[in-house]
């Protein structure tokens, strides 16, 4: 598996789906919905996919002396490092946010979705809404993947839309909170999303590893 | 002699073509020829051999190990390349064998060093640089690196200029002499007869003839009569083709007496591009 990793990471990957790391920086923009960042965030390890489909990998890995299912495996490895990577920046950009620059008028004067915890929940729903419908579209054939892309940016943008709606609503405004009480219930709302992100990745990658097997190339 | 591979009644069905009882061997340092037209199901058989196709029906051992159980332990041993395919063709040719060969226990740096030298590959091109033909060799120099026992080639000579087929069908000589069994598929009958020890030709996916070279060609004659074929002269061919001043008809060296009898007397024999020809061509 580590040989296939190495291969996943110098070989396969797009090198946009590096420099698209790079979009968590947009957790610092005053005023714009911070979220996006998620997406553009996917929308780097789409290019790794192009990129792959290009190089003619799936054919080039199910030659090699591994097991069928680990090549599917390593792929969503490699998507599950981007995305946490992803969102361990945004995570200390958020921080920073609410530390350091807690008292910056910018940000105190947001209209617009706050970098917190809920924040970085949405984050990982967009995240896991890629796992579920971009690579679990792709699988079912392991060559198209525009149907799927599509799908998922649909899902992602009504998730940013949700995030940017909920704090408005009285009783959920606690979704924008930077401090307080509000914190602590966000938090929660994390270790929540950290659940239901690894779970559904997991059950997206058993589905993807299953049709992987039975299908022809 | 030990069979290195063994297909037997090999199936897989798609709406609009069908592999029908695939069966034939590949003996230990035998190099198998497999021919036949675009869309006779060499690619799917071949491809079916690499567990990239899953077949309906049949059994495929390679080494007397059945591939579904030891999957892994067969691609050490064995090696694969197609010609027209090539991948990471953005990356450069070092980069691409550095991942490669950590995926072989017997990857033999020095092989590819040669192979990379004898086909004037330089380790810092990247492949969007390279010909066509040298995208093969670069692909069987990935196959040829781990000590292969035995190598499934796809079209191999295909985009190579007649100098470096020469050259790619010297190294299947030599390495068959050293006892490594291949099995190529190709659309260039000349490179059967320079290199080929047995034929399997497959039709329509089916197999017509798996059989030695020399057998396979010393069945038929070729019988040229000026003018149109009679009715019996053409009940007695296996195949017509029309030239220029007639027909050509293929038919079994034990009917050479009646094809006599019938009037056919240029009767000659046949190569395996005529045989091929002649067979594919049906009775017009």
């Amino acid at each position: 598996m580590s040989t296939l990793i190495k291969k996943e990471f110098t070989l396969t990957a797009a090198p946009l789906t590096y420099v698209f790391l790079a979009f968590a920086g947009m957790t610092m923009i005053p005023g714009y919905p911070v979220l996006v960042c998620g997406f553009f965030i996917c929308l780097g390890i789409f290019y790794t996919f192009q990129f792959a489909r290009e190089y003619n990998d799936v054919l080039f890995t199910a030659l090699l002396p591994v097991r069928k299912r680990d090549v599917v495996r390593v792929r969503y490895l490699f998507v599950v490092c981007i995305q946490l990577l992803g969102v361990c920046v945004c995570g200390m950009l958020t921080i920073l946010r609410m530390t350091a620059l807690r008292d910056a008028q910018v940000y105190r004067t947001n209209p617009l979705m706050n970098a917190n915890p809920a924040f970085l929940a949405y984050l990982l729903v967009i995240m896991l809404l890629f796992n579920l419908i971009f690579l679990g579209g792709f699988y079912r054939t392991a060559y198209y993947y525009g149907k799927p892309f599509v799908l998922f940016c649909v899902a992602a943008f009504a998730v940013v839309g949700l995030g940017e709606t909920l704090h408005h609503i009285p009783g959920l405004t606690w979704l924008n909170d930077c401090e307080g009480a509000g914190v602590g219930r966000q938090l929660a709302l994390l270790v929540a999303a950290v659940l239901i992100y690894a779970a559904g990745t997991l059950l997206s990658m058993k589905r993807s590893e299953e049709r992987f097997e039975k299908l022809d190339l | 002699m030990e069979e290195i591979l063994c297909i037997r009644n090999l199936c897989k069905r798609y709406p609009s073509f069908a592999l029908r009882n695939v069966s034939f061997a590949v003996e230990k340092g035998r190099i198998m020829g497999f021919v036949g037209r675009n869309g006779a199901g060499k690619t799917t058989t071949l491809k079916s051999i690499m567990n990239l196709v899953h077949p309906d029906s049949g059994e495929i051992c390679f080494f007397g190990m059945e591939l579904g159980d030891r999957e892994q332990e067969i691609k050490q041993r064995i090696g694969y390349a197609a010609g027209g395919i090539s991948y990471y063709h953005r990356r450069r040719i070092g980069d691409i064998i550095r991942v490669t060969k950590t995926f072989y226990s017997n990857w033999d740096d020095g092989v590819c060093g040669r192979y990379l030298e004898k086909f004037a590959l330089h380790p810092e091109k990247r492949l969007t640089e390279l010909s066509e033909g040298m995208k093969v060799k670069f692909n069987l120099t990935l196959a040829l690196s781990h000590h292969a026992e035995f190598l499934i080639l796809d079209e191999p000579t295909s985009g190579l200029d007649p100098v470096s087929r020469e050259e790619l069908l010297e190294i299947f000589l030599d390495l068959a002499s050293q006892g490594v069994s291949i099995l190529f598929s190709t659309h260039i009958t000349s490179d059967l007869e320079k290199c080929a020890d047995a034929v399997t030709y497959i039709r329509k996916g089916e197999i017509v003839a798996s059989r030695p070279r020399e057998d396979f060609t010393e069945r038929y004659r070729l019988a040229a009569v000026r003018g149109e074929l009679t009715a019996e002269q053409r009940k007695l061919a296996q195949g017509i083709r029309r030239g220029r001043d007639g027909q050509t008809a293929l038919i079994l060296r034990e009917q050479e007496d009646r094809a006599r009898q019938a009037g056919m007397d240029g009767i000659t024999p046949a190569d395996l591009e005529t045989v091929i020809i002649h067979l594919e061509g049906g009775t017009l």
